[in-house]
């Protein structure tokens, strides 16, 4: 017994020596929020751009007076011949380590997209410091650039990316992509993989010089890219972006405004609320087919025009319009999409699998091929089912009087 | 001593007698002896020996007084067959509650010790012991450590027959027995130790008594001390056995079949065999209805995770795992920590040790000026550090948490324990992060599993797993629930009879015979109330049109 | 040493030998051969485990004082026990090196990098050791203990996870063909052929010899249950690609789990729960390797050969889990065999070699009722 207990007495002392591994205080720690990659100056590198928060500025004095600059973020930037490589490199002058778990989001500058993002996606599924869910974005601008611009209601920059993605479910521009979808698509037999895509918009104005307007430029959601594999082949403009949503995510609402049939120059925009979006494929002896059905509810938000659902032929004529400009919508996308960039961004390679397993089994390689010349029938459904709080028309009580 | 071992039995003459009790007792001041004389004609000489404030003086006074007077008159003009004084002093004249006849010297010894007196007649090798027990004590007080909103406020006391007599108040079953040893040499304090006969666990009552037997100490000073010689895990800083000052809760173990083990002098009364859950059990839950005792259990579940838990979560994740706090969290942390010049694991340490000293400071200071130590303490000390630098204020809030949690523990013993385990927690899980802290974690666990506490598994009903008694763990049934007694009771095992669950009468008009009352209802008497309302509904219709 | 444990314990042992390493290491080793069909071959290879069990526990119940060691040397005389205790012992040696696998690609991988993997080593050496010298009801208990964590996972893992379930993702059903379905659930066997050979072990202890078949596949059920919900949710919320690209797929599932935006990374709850029942599942291999050293040694307890077995485990954990590829392509390639054969292999042969000697076997018992 005795034996057992200095036996093990020695082993614990073992363990001590050890030390301890891995451990790193909070405050050696630099906090990444935001990483862009750029094509580096040399050929085939990377240059990384990092931009770190200072929790002192980011949250304000909590405690002892501690060193506030003013600023809220830090930006660095490293060059090296791989990803990897950079980041060391960013070692060599900053004082901290560089801590890459609160990343939110990375940004992609678009020739670098271009030529094959494909190491991009390896480094950052293969580490397990980053999160699964940071927001992938790609911009025309320099990646340089849009991480180190401050932006204006959250102190810190890559909290401000994460935010616009969040809440971004409203204005339907941009589609929600993640790291994990980026990697699950480029793995994939036959979806390809798309990313949401930024600017930079002068849309905020000054508070200094009020009187010049939006001066200050914002990050803004603006379309998605396409990509064949891990290569950037073809934009999509926000407008262009819903069909692509609703092939791929759940869209929750969505806004459709047309043009009043008595008075052209107003319009009446109804508010999707419930969809219902099926995708069905069929196969004619070689000729594979896609319907496409969209069913939408609709509610009525806002008529510039009179307008009242107790007016059935108003509500058939709203209807018609609103089924007439979601099918241009989404056709003019499909079209974008197969015919011109030729890629497989909605996953209908995936749902022919599911249904027709065999015959997908001999097409399975070419389908790169096959996708552009499949048959993509879109038809649309909607129905007007609530107008919010009003019942009658809003029109002035005077014109009522005389025109009756 | 020697006295004593060569002579125990007493002497016939009193001369001897006297001489030898001065060699056993010494000249001790408070050892009084009064001398006795009563029947003129023969003149019986007889001592009394009694120990100064250990005895009702009054009780010692009237049956001298009996002695003289009584004795005297009886001796005199006795017409009774016998002549033996000591039968007519034992059977005819002493009029004291209890009193018993001796030979052996030890005893006699035993008993001036104890507050008795002690009555050696000339000419009989046989003395009187008289109870004339009567010191001062501590009046029935409301029991410091563990106090009660609602519930009964008296505690136990230093005296060890007014103890007994409280769990008796509350337990009039001629079942609960009460037995009585005598532990330490030299203090030879009296034990009690109590139990229900017929639900007691079979072998518990035997398996007590022979580890207080084994006892060998020269004094019990409290029940402490016999907790440590009993105690089934002495290496482990878990208690296996439960002391508690109050009666109420004595009472409802001996109900669930375990034995109470009173001791004189101390109001700390000991409950075997003890499970780890009823450490974080109060009196108040049983006596609130069910849900508030409920609630506020699970709030102590609560308490007792955090106090174990919160410190070594919070260094850990601090130190090692940065990435699984949230983001928004961690800028707050960060910011706090700028200035700190320790690693957290050295920063909590520190907190957590100054943190007990002013929760001893505070035991030990004057009542006045304990209180303002603890305000001080914990506001402007706490304040100041955060203002000067030295520790972060997230490192306060987490460690005043920690304590207040460990506070909401009902048992204070338990508490310790807990405290005690909270420090290599933490520094395993400061140095190894969640490697260090699930190992230790295991570790604690696994040595938990292994204890037993008088052939009761420790953690019992958790592992075992015992579903029935699952009723009283996290959550506590209604009573009208609560059947039957906890596992490990040999005997009666129904504590609350069936159809319990209280109902106002059944007054609905328009309800079937025979409804939702559980007795029988008596047929004529419930067609006759059903009569009387509809004659009375009747009635109003009638009166409406 | 006549200990009793409780059914419910027996089936938390099943439960927790096989739930570590299935729901996340076994389930990347499918994933590479059958992609979306992961949950499938989690099934058929749950019937095959079945069978085994029922083999396993019909050949105890013909001779219930002792186990599958104390029968072949009952049967065919001590060297032959010996030899039994022997293969015995080198399945279990073989188990420890996929199960460190486990324990220590989940917390070191993702928790602490830089830590020796010796650190983790000793951590279970000392763990494992403690806990075992105080017998199969400690372990019971703890492995109660683990059932409970198992559920708090499963049910924290839901919750993250359930949003974004894709059901498209596992459609269509075998995709690869069945017969290729059918041969990668191989892996998944080799998790069963740990609980049952466990079984076979400590079969002798649980009381109440009627309800064994019960229990045993109670256990069973319940641990398919509780395992079926990763694969699904795997190939479902990750892909079955990206499943298939990871050594460690459930953590990975784990990773990416989040309860709206707040609490964005939770798995260090859910591997601190995790942690509990892996650590059973090396006490219980440790014990279980003990238990077939003492009888190749032939000693009357199994407490005198704890540090020892427990030395040459961990040492062969450590060479194993030194390279990483050498621990995937022992857990992919050699394990398979070795587990496999023994766990079907044993228990047949002791069950031919007892219709064989039925005689003799009887013989023994009935001079051992009458004693």
């Amino acid at each position: 017994m005795k034996r057992y207990l200095n036996g093990s007495l020695l082993l614990i002392t073992i363990l001590l020596l050890t030390g301890c591994a891995g451990k790193r205080e909070l405050n050696d720690l630099a906090l990444v929020t935001a990483v862009g990659i750029d094509k580096g100056e040399e050929e085939n590198s990377f240059k990384v751009t990092a931009q770190i928060a200072r929790p002192a500025d980011a949250r304000g004095q909590t405690g002892a007076p501690s060193g506030q600059t003013g600023e809220p973020i830090l930006t660095i930037v490293g060059q090296g011949e791989s990803l990897f490589d950079a980041i060391r490199d960013l070692s060599s002058f900053t004082t901290r380590n560089v801590f890459w778990a609160h990343n939110q989001v990375i940004v992609i500058n678009e020739d670098l997209a271009k030529e094959g993002i494909a190491q991009v996606i390896d480094f950052f599924t293969r580490n397990p410091e980053l999160r699964m869910r940071t927001w992938v974005v790609i911009t025309p601008e320099k990646a340089s650039t849009l991480v180190s611009t401050v932006t204006g209601l959250e102190l810190i920059p890559g909290e401000a990316v994460n935010k616009l993605f969040r809440y971004g479910e409203i204005s339907n521009v941009a589609p929600n992509t993640q790291i994990l979808d980026i990697q699950s698509a480029y793995l994939s037999q036959s979806s390809q993989p798309f990313i949401a895509r930024v600017t930079l918009k002068e849309v905020m104005v000054s508070n200094k010089k009020p009187e010049k307007g939006p001066t200050i430029k914002q990050v803004d959601l603006a379309g998605a890219g396409v990509f064949q594999e891990d290569r950037l082949v073809g934009i999509l403009k926000p407008e262009e972006t819903r069909a692509l949503m609703l092939f791929t995510e759940r869209l929750k609402s969505g806004v459709v405004t047309t043009p009043c049939k008595s008075k052209p120059e107003r319009t009446i925009s109804v508010e999707l609320r419930d969809q219902m979006f099926q995708v069905t494929p069929h196969l004619k002896g070689s000729q594979i087919s896609f319907t496409a059905e969209l069913d939408a509810f609709v509610m009525v938000v806002e008529a510039g025009c009179s307008f009242s659902i107790d007016n059935q032929e108003q509500v058939t004529e709203l209807e018609q319009a609103v089924e007439k400009k979601l099918k241009k919508e989404i056709e003019t996308t499909v079209n974008k999409v197969q015919k011109e960039y030729k890629t497989d961004v909605f996953e209908l390679g995936k749902v022919f699998h599911n249904d027709y397993p065999g015959y997908w089994k001999q097409i399975a390689d070419d389908w790169e091929e096959v996708f552009p010349t499949v048959d993509i029938k879109v038809s649309v459904n909607v129905e007007v089912k609530d107008s919010v709080l009003l019942w009658e028309e809003t029109n002035s009580g005077k014109k009522e009087n005389s025109a009756n | 001593m020697t006295a004593v071992e060569e002579k125990d039995h007493f002497f016939r003459d009193l001369q001897d007698n006297e001489e030898l009790m001065t060699e056993i007792l010494g000249n001790s001041v408070d050892l009084v002896r009064r001398r006795i004389t009563f029947h003129e004609h023969k003149n019986v000489q007889a001592i009394c020996y009694y120990t100064d404030g250990l005895v009702d003086v009054t009780k010692i006074e009237r049956f001298i007084s009996d002695l003289l007077y009584k004795g005297n008159w009886l001796l005199q003009h006795s017409t009774l067959p016998t002549g033996n004084p000591l039968t007519l002093l034992k059977e005819h004249m002493l009029s004291n509650a209890s009193f018993q006849v001796i030979k052996e010297v030890n005893q006699a010894v035993d008993g001036i010790l104890s507050g008795v007196a002690v009555l050696i007649l000339d000419g009989s090798a046989e003395v009187f012991l008289v109870q004339t027990k009567g010191w001062e004590k501590r009046g029935i007080d409301e029991p410091q450590t563990e106090q009660v909103v609602r519930g009964p406020r008296d505690g136990f006391t230093e005296s060890i027959r007014t103890n007994t007599a409280l769990v008796r108040r509350r337990i009039r079953d001629p079942q609960l027995r009460i037995e009585q040893m005598n532990i330490g040499q030299r203090s030879k304090t009296d034990i009690n130790i109590a139990y229900i006969e017929d639900i007691v666990k079979e072998g518990l009552v035997e398996e007590v008594k022979k580890r207080l037997c084994d006892i060998k100490i020269d004094a019990i000073l409290e029940s402490g001390y016999i907790e440590e010689l009993i105690e089934d895990a002495p290496r482990s800083p878990f208690t296996t056995v439960q002391s508690t000052e109050r009666p109420d809760k004595v009472a409802s173990s001996l109900l669930e079949g375990r034995v109470a083990i009173f001791v004189d002098n101390t109001p700390f009364v000991l409950v075997v065999p003890s499970f780890f859950w009823q450490f974080l059990q109060a009196s108040d839950d049983y006596y609130s209805r069910y849900m508030t005792g409920s609630f506020f259990r699970a709030i102590r579940y609560l308490a007792f995770v955090l106090s174990l838990t919160l410190t070594s979560i919070y260094v850990m994740l601090v130190s090692f795992h940065q990435e699984m706090i949230p983001t928004q969290l961690i800028l707050t942390i960060a910011s706090g920590r700028e200035v700190v010049p320790f690693p957290v694991l050295l920063e909590a340490l520190l907190m957590e040790i100054s943190f007990e000293l002013m929760r001893e400071a505070g035991l030990r200071m004057p009542k006045p000026v304990g209180q303002a130590v603890s305000i001080v303490g914990s506001l402007v000390i706490g304040q100041a550090a955060v203002q000067a630098g030295i520790v972060s204020p997230f490192m306060v809030i987490i460690v005043a948490l920690t304590g207040i949690a460990s506070f909401a523990i009902p048992n204070y013993a338990a508490s310790f324990s807990i405290r005690l385990i909270r420090f290599p927690l933490l520094i395993a899980a400061g140095t190894l992060g969640l490697l260090g802290f699930s190992a230790m974690f295991t570790l604690l666990a696994i040595h938990a599993l292994t204890l037993r506490s008088f052939g009761e598994s420790y953690l019992a009903p958790a592992t075992p797993f015992q579903p029935k008694d699952q009723k009283d763990t996290i959550i506590r049934f209604p009573w009208w629930k609560m059947q039957s007694r906890p596992v490990g009771v040999t005997g009666d095992e129904k504590r609350v009879g069936d159809h319990q669950f209280p109902e106002p009468p059944n007054t609905d008009p328009y309800a079937k015979e025979g409804g939702k009352s559980k007795e029988e209802p008596k047929k004529d008497g419930d067609k006759s109330r059903r009569k009387k309302t509809r004659h009375i509904i009747k009635f109003k219709e009638e009166d409406e049109e | 040493m006549k200990v009793q444990i409780s059914n419910g314990m027996f089936m938390a042992l099943i439960i927790n030998m096989i739930y570590a390493k299935a729901i996340g290491v076994t389930q990347g080793s499918m994933a590479r051969e059958v992609g979306g069909d992961i949950w499938i071959s989690t099934l058929i290879a749950t019937i095959q485990g079945g069978m085994i069990m029922f083999l396993v526990i019909f050949v105890i119940r013909r001779m219930p004082e002792g186990d599958l060691i104390d029968q072949s040397a009952r049967i065919l005389g001590k060297w032959f026990g010996k030899l039994v205790a022997l293969i015995t012992f080198i399945f279990f040696l073989a188990a420890y090196g996929p199960v460190m696998s486990t324990f220590v690609f989940h917390l070191k991988d993702y928790f602490l990098p830089e830590a020796p993997i010796l650190l983790f080593i000793l951590a279970a050496f000392l763990l494992g050791s403690y806990a075992i010298y105080f017998g199969v009801e400690v372990i019971a208990r703890m492995a109660l203990i683990g059932v409970f964590s198992i559920i708090a996972l499963n049910i924290l893992l839901m919750l993250g996870s359930l949003s974004e379930f894709d059901i498209r993702e596992l459609r269509p059903t075998f995709q690869m063909g069945f017969l290729r379905t059918v041969w990668a659930s191989r892996h998944h066997n080799t998790d069963w052929a740990m609980a049952t050979i466990m079984a076979g072990i400590i079969l002798p202890m649980v009381a109440n010899k009627e309800t064994w078949g019960k229990m045993g596949f109670a256990g069973m059920g319940y641990g398919m249950v509780f395992i079926i919900m990763w694969p699904i949710l795997e190939a479902g919320v990750l892909s079955p690609e990206t499943t298939a690209q990871y050594i460690v797929s459930c953590m990975q599932m784990a990773r990416s789990a989040h309860i709206g935006y707040f609490i964005h990374r939770y798995e260090m709850i859910m591997v601190a729960f995790f942690a509990l029942s892996i650590l059973t599942q090396i006490m219980m291999s440790l014990l279980c390797a003990s238990v077939a050293m003492q009888k190749i040694l032939g000693l009357k307890d199994y407490r005198k050969v704890i540090l020892p077995t427990a030395i040459i485990l961990n040492a062969f954990g450590y060479w194993i889990n030194f390279d990483k590829n050498r621990a995937v392509d022992f857990l992919e390639g050699w394990w398979v065999y070795i587990s496999i054969g023994v766990a079907v292999g044993l228990p047949f042969l002791i069950l031919v070699m007892g219709f064989f000697f039925k005689k003799k076997l009887k013989k023994e018992i009935v001079a051992e009722e009458a004693k």
